[in-house]
């Protein structure tokens, strides 16, 4: 036992020592040019007239808190993920969460309450966040809990196996095969549509789904399409077949029955996409890995549930 | 209410693999806890460390870090097993430490001239543990051991992070469709409640049943 704590002390120690050294030689934060691209897409961010918000209405609760409580998550690439090394939240859905607060506030301040699919709902009804930024796909279901304005962006489900699998490559082909997906994912009732026999097998994260995949758990992984493109990538091992077959439009989870705020942030999102705040938040993030400008923004209140 | 109704199929689907979960990896900790307390207790200096060098490492370590660790790390050496398998092995292993602790403080509760009469009378070490320790030990740890039990089955839970798809697992996937957590949380934690109500039961019964009277 005491070894054992004397290994952690000097392990410990060791870590502090290398960051000693990594902070003498200058900056802590690492190069990228992620930091500058995201202030200069808020600098660019609107700011709502204050004619637009109402004394009492909840825009005006959160100016006065000085702070926008998003329920987001910290583990989403691309999307929504902390920087171990800034400890800053980057990706699509955190820098519209900032444009968002900038909005209403005047300065981009956020705090997010990490948030999960089976929670989400309750923390809108009882108030712990304001906002939900979190791949919250539109759905009638979902639209009797919670208010969603948008869509604000549309993704799409597709498949990816281990390079060099044959017999893949329609959703249909899926049928009797064990298929990997992420835990609380919209892939796993889209899978039970297209491909009722298919055995679905979860993990919480990406990168575990990844390493299922490679460890042969599943012959197939679906999730989002970005996403895939983007392991694919990193990972020779893995490639994307077809086309996402899915169509996911993710929406703003606001609190149930507050029109006013709908129509205010409905409002805003019409603002920042004619600003091309929405697009340069595309650019900075998913469009690191897909290739081409960015995609006409969907339009609002064009789907069932928003 | 129909959230939970429309998806009973499904949930009751959940509950068998968790009661199969509990079941086989709390009959796999009893019996691996039992050689460890045999261990524990053994006059062999090399074994005693041996025991107590099993119990500091699981006790000490998460459940769910054993978990992911044994599912993603073994096959990296060639052992790959199913999920399910996986699940239960490596719960069973935990376990065994609990219930190793729980039979050692039993052992301990007997009476020393217990062990030393059966010793005079010439039994070995195996055959004293046998039939003169473990009976009298059981008995004042059953309350425990039930305790275990139940924990046990509260720890299946996390067979969810390897694609096990237990009770909770399928509460979270329901969940994904219908948007509706309260009443599906709410009537998976009955379905807990219900297994703990009835071990605490079972023990309660048992422990007056096998109650000596000195």
């Amino acid at each position: 036992m005491k070894k054992m704590v004397a290994v952690v002390a000097l392990s410990l120690l060791g870590l502090a020592a290398c960051g000693g050294t990594g902070s003498t030689g200058g900056s802590a934060v690492p190069p990228g040019d992620a930091q500058p691209a995201a202030s200069d897409l808020l600098a660019k961010a609107p700011v709502a007239d204050p004619a637009a918000i109402p004394p009492g209405s909840t825009m005006d609760k959160i100016r006065k808190r000085g702070e926008l409580i998003v329920g987001g998550s910290l583990d989403a690439p691309l999307l929504s993920q902390q920087n171990p090394a800034t400890g800053q939240v980057e990706g699509f859905d955190a820098d519209l969460g900032k444009a968002l607060a900038k909005y209403i506030i005047g300065e981009p301040k956020v705090k997010i309450v990490n948030s999960a699919s089976e929670t989400r709902e309750a923390l809108l009804a009882n108030g712990t966040v304001d906002v939900v930024f979190q791949t919250y796909t539109i759905t009638p279901e979902r639209a009797e809990q919670v208010s969603f304005a948008g869509p604000y962006y549309v993704s799409g489900l597709s498949i990816a196996v281990k390079k060099g699998t044959t017999g893949i490559a329609r959703p249909q082909d899926l049928n009797g095969k064990k298929v990997i997906a992420g835990a609380n994912t919209p892939a796993i009732p889209a899978i039970k549509k297209v491909a009722p026999q298919a055995e679905i097998i979860t993990f919480g994260s990406d990168p575990e789904c990844v390493q299922a995949l490679k460890q042969d758990r599943g012959v197939a992984y679906v999730q989002d399409e970005t996403l895939l493109v983007a392991n694919a990538k990193k990972d020779p091992a893995i490639q994307v077949v077809g086309n996402p077959f899915t169509q996911d439009p993710y929406g703003i989870g606001l609190k149930h029955g507050d029109e006013q705020f709908k129509a205010f942030v409905n409002d805003w999102l019409k603002k920042i996409q004619a600003a091309g705040v929405w697009q340069q938040a595309w650019k900075n993030s998913l469009g690191t890995v897909v290739q081409g400008e960015a995609p006409a923004p969907p339009q609002i209140g064009s789907v069932p549930g928003s | 209410m129909s959230a939970l109704l429309d998806h009973l199929p499904e949930l009751w689907q959940g509950l068998l693999v968790t009661l199969q979960l509990t079941v086989a990896s709390f009959a796999g900790a009893a019996v691996a806890g039992t050689v460890i307390t045999a261990l524990r207790v053994s006059p062999v200096a090399v074994l005693r460390l041996l025991g107590t060098a099993y119990v500091e490492t699981f006790q000490n370590l998460p459940l769910l870090v054993l978990l992911v660790l044994a599912f993603f790390g073994l096959p990296e050496i060639g052992i790959k097993a199913e999920p399910l398998t996986t699940a239960i092995v490596v719960i069973a292993l935990y376990e065994a430490a609990y219930v190793a602790e729980a039979l050692r403080s039993g052992v301990n509760a007997v009476a020393r001239g217990q062990g030393e009469a059966a010793r005079a009378l010439g039994l070995t070490f195996g055959q004293s543990l046998r039939h003169v320790i473990l009976p009298q030990a059981l008995r004042t740890v059953v309350q425990p051991l039930g305790n275990i039990f139940i924990a046990t089955t509260m720890n299946t839970a996390l067979a969810g992070a390897v694609s096990v798809v237990e009770l909770t697992t399928a509460a979270n996937r329901v969940n994904l469709v219908e948007a509706q957590p309260i009443p599906i949380f709410v009537g998976a934690g009955l379905a807990y409640a219900l297994i703990a109500a009835c071990a605490g039961f079972v023990t309660g019964r048992l422990e007056r049943r096998l109650v000596m009277v000195r």
